[in-house]
């Protein structure tokens, strides 16, 4: 990637990131680009890293090699963070005795911002109600709320949010999905919105970036990812004799919880042949076509990672 | 930078914790020249008469136990952020970490002032009705007893500060407060009377705060009151730098 392009405004790139805590790499060589413009999901099962990578793309902590940069700088070298960039990494960063409007004055006098913008982000999340109460009271949808108002004091061209969708009711996720997909297309602001569920950003984001055990498993369109190949499922009472039937084919055959067989890289046609012809009795075959989750599922346990509970 | 000072400002004024200190602190002012005042004269009390100088500024130095609550509320100042992660929020907003922790030390040793304005007012206030009312002339200016006051302040103020820098170093809210005041209220008084080592104790930032107020502590040798102060000084400072350096090299909670 050439300086210029990496350096576009509102662009967020991660470059060979690593961070290792003692004996453990929480993210491993990880390069990824988020565009302006979009909505773009950061993906991975709990622990992959997510949170670690935001971390050091907003400057909380130091990567121990590689980089993360925004609008083609770090974090510390932007002209005014407080107005470019606006992040909520989980919906904990208040005092709890502290009312919601005192806590966004604070960060308001920090950025030299005018205390009318207080009241505004209030209102723009909805918690003009609640403004003068202290935030020990607050459910944790008002918190991710009172989190993302924080965010959005200083009117930001960049938004990273960690995990927003959490405590939520689904009229509040729906919002949040109007949100955020208002900032993108019709700001063209840059948004990137980590998740360890993807239905639960599925029908926000355009793009996604997908990690486990810190490192990069899938970066692109959602769609692309939609169209990837979800396998044919057999049930068999004999899945070592279609296993090994199937050898010749140069497929990837799994054991599936329900007992059935999945197999990856051979259309239904190919294997029913196959079995056919190796006179195997077969119970069901059909073509796997596996939701979102399950793919990302499987892309995610691919990576050795243990495989993330089922919703 | 005067943003990041309102900011910390506004983080000091919108919770309730500085007002309970400040009750607290003068409580303690209080006591202190209460106690002094009555057992003045009491058989086996060995305080001068309440019109010697020395015991006057004695009394004053009372108004310097608040010191105890700002080093305290240092702590807390620092540590409420890691607690509450509203470390994150203020490091995005202000990333350069050096500026953050130079407003917070600022603020800190301001309300450390603020503190011992008031409960040397209060000292003042209690010492002019009751020695006034004994008939005992206080020599505000001839005894020293205005000066005690005003270094009250410098040791309060500077305590606020050894608090941010304790805090950061420990980090966990509980931890540190309990360290400071196990420091101050057993390790101390430890070193003073331990044969070897107590040479150093005239040195520690307890004694040279006792140093410069004339708070009489102990029977050692002491440092004088230019001398504390300075000793006292070089131990805010330490505690300053050493705060500062940490809060930018380590990774924010």
């Amino acid at each position: 990637m050439s300086p210029e392009a990496t350096s576009i405004e509102g662009r967020i790139v991660a470059t060979d990131l690593t961070k290792v805590f003692g004996q453990v790499k929480a993210v491993d060589g990880l390069s990824f680009s988020v565009e302006p413009g979009s909505v773009t999901g950061f993906l991975g099962p709990n622990g992959a890293g997510k949170t670690t990578t935001l971390r050091i793309i907003l400057g909380l902590a130091a990567p121990t090699s590689g980089s993360g940069t925004i609008s083609g700088v770090t974090y510390a070298h932007l002209p005014a963070p407080g107005r470019t960039v606006g992040a909520v990494l989980e919906a904990t960063s208040f005092h709890p005795g502290r009312s919601a409007r005192n806590h966004l004055r604070v960060f308001c006098a920090a950025a030299g911002l005018s205390d009318k913008r207080a009241d505004e982000a209030l209102e723009l999340v909805g918690l003009t109600q609640a403004a003068r109460f202290p935030v020990r009271g607050f459910s944790l949808g008002m918190r991710q709320r009172l989190g993302l108002a924080t965010a959005l004091l200083g009117n930001p061209r960049v938004l990273l949010l960690d995990e927003p969708a959490n405590g939520l009711d689904p009229e509040g996720i729906a919002w949040l999905r109007g949100l955020l997909r208002h900032f993108a297309d019709v700001d063209g602001r840059t948004v990137l919105v980590s998740s360890h569920v993807l239905s639960e950003v599925e029908q926000t984001v355009d793009r996604v970036v997908i990690i486990a055990r810190g490192r990069l498993i899938y970066e692109g369109r959602l769609a692309d990812l939609e169209g990837a190949s979800a396998g044919v499922v057999v049930r068999t009472p004999t899945p070592e004799q279609l296993s090994a039937a199937l050898a010749p084919l140069n497929v990837k055959v799994t054991g599936r919880p329900d007992g059935a067989v999945a197999v990856v890289g051979a259309t239904p046609e190919a294997v029913g042949h196959a079995a056919w012809e190796a006179h195997i009795e077969v119970h069901e075959l059909r073509s796997g076509s596996s939701s979102l989750e399950e793919t990302f599922l499987r892309l995610t346990a691919d990576a050795g990672d243990p495989p993330a509970a089922p919703v | 930078m005067i943003p990041l000072l309102r900011a910390e400002w506004r983080k000091v004024t919108t919770v309730k914790l500085g007002w309970g200190m400040l009750l607290g602190a003068m409580a303690l002012a209080a006591l202190g020249v209460v106690a002094q005042i009555a057992s003045n004269g009491a058989s086996g009390n060995i305080a001068l008469p309440l019109s010697a100088a020395a015991t006057q500024k004695s009394i004053a130095a009372s108004a310097s136990s608040a010191y105890l609550f700002s080093v305290v509320v240092g702590i807390i100042l620092i540590t409420t952020e890691f607690r509450h992660f509203t470390s994150r929020p203020t490091f995005l907003i202000e990333p350069r970490r050096g500026r953050v922790i130079v407003a917070k030390l600022i603020i800190a040793a301001l309300v450390g002032i603020i503190y011992g304005v008031i409960c040397a007012a209060l000292t003042a206030a209690i010492m002019a009705i009751w020695l006034g009312a004994l008939g005992v002339t206080i020599g505000w200016i001839d005894n020293g007893v205005l000066l005690s006051m005003l270094s009250d302040l410098v040791v309060i103020a500077t305590f606020a500060i050894v608090g941010i820098g304790v805090g950061v170093l420990v980090r966990n809210q509980i931890a540190a407060v309990i360290s400071a005041l196990v420091y101050l209220f057993v390790l101390e008084p430890l070193i003073e009377i331990i044969p070897v080592i107590q040479k150093a104790y005239p040195y520690l930032p307890g004694a040279a705060a006792g140093a410069i107020t004339g708070a009489s502590r102990g029977n050692l040798p002491h440092l004088d009151a230019l001398q504390g102060g300075l000793v006292l000084l070089g131990w805010g400072l330490l505690f300053a730098v050493a705060g500062w350096m940490l809060m930018i090299r380590r990774d924010i909670p």
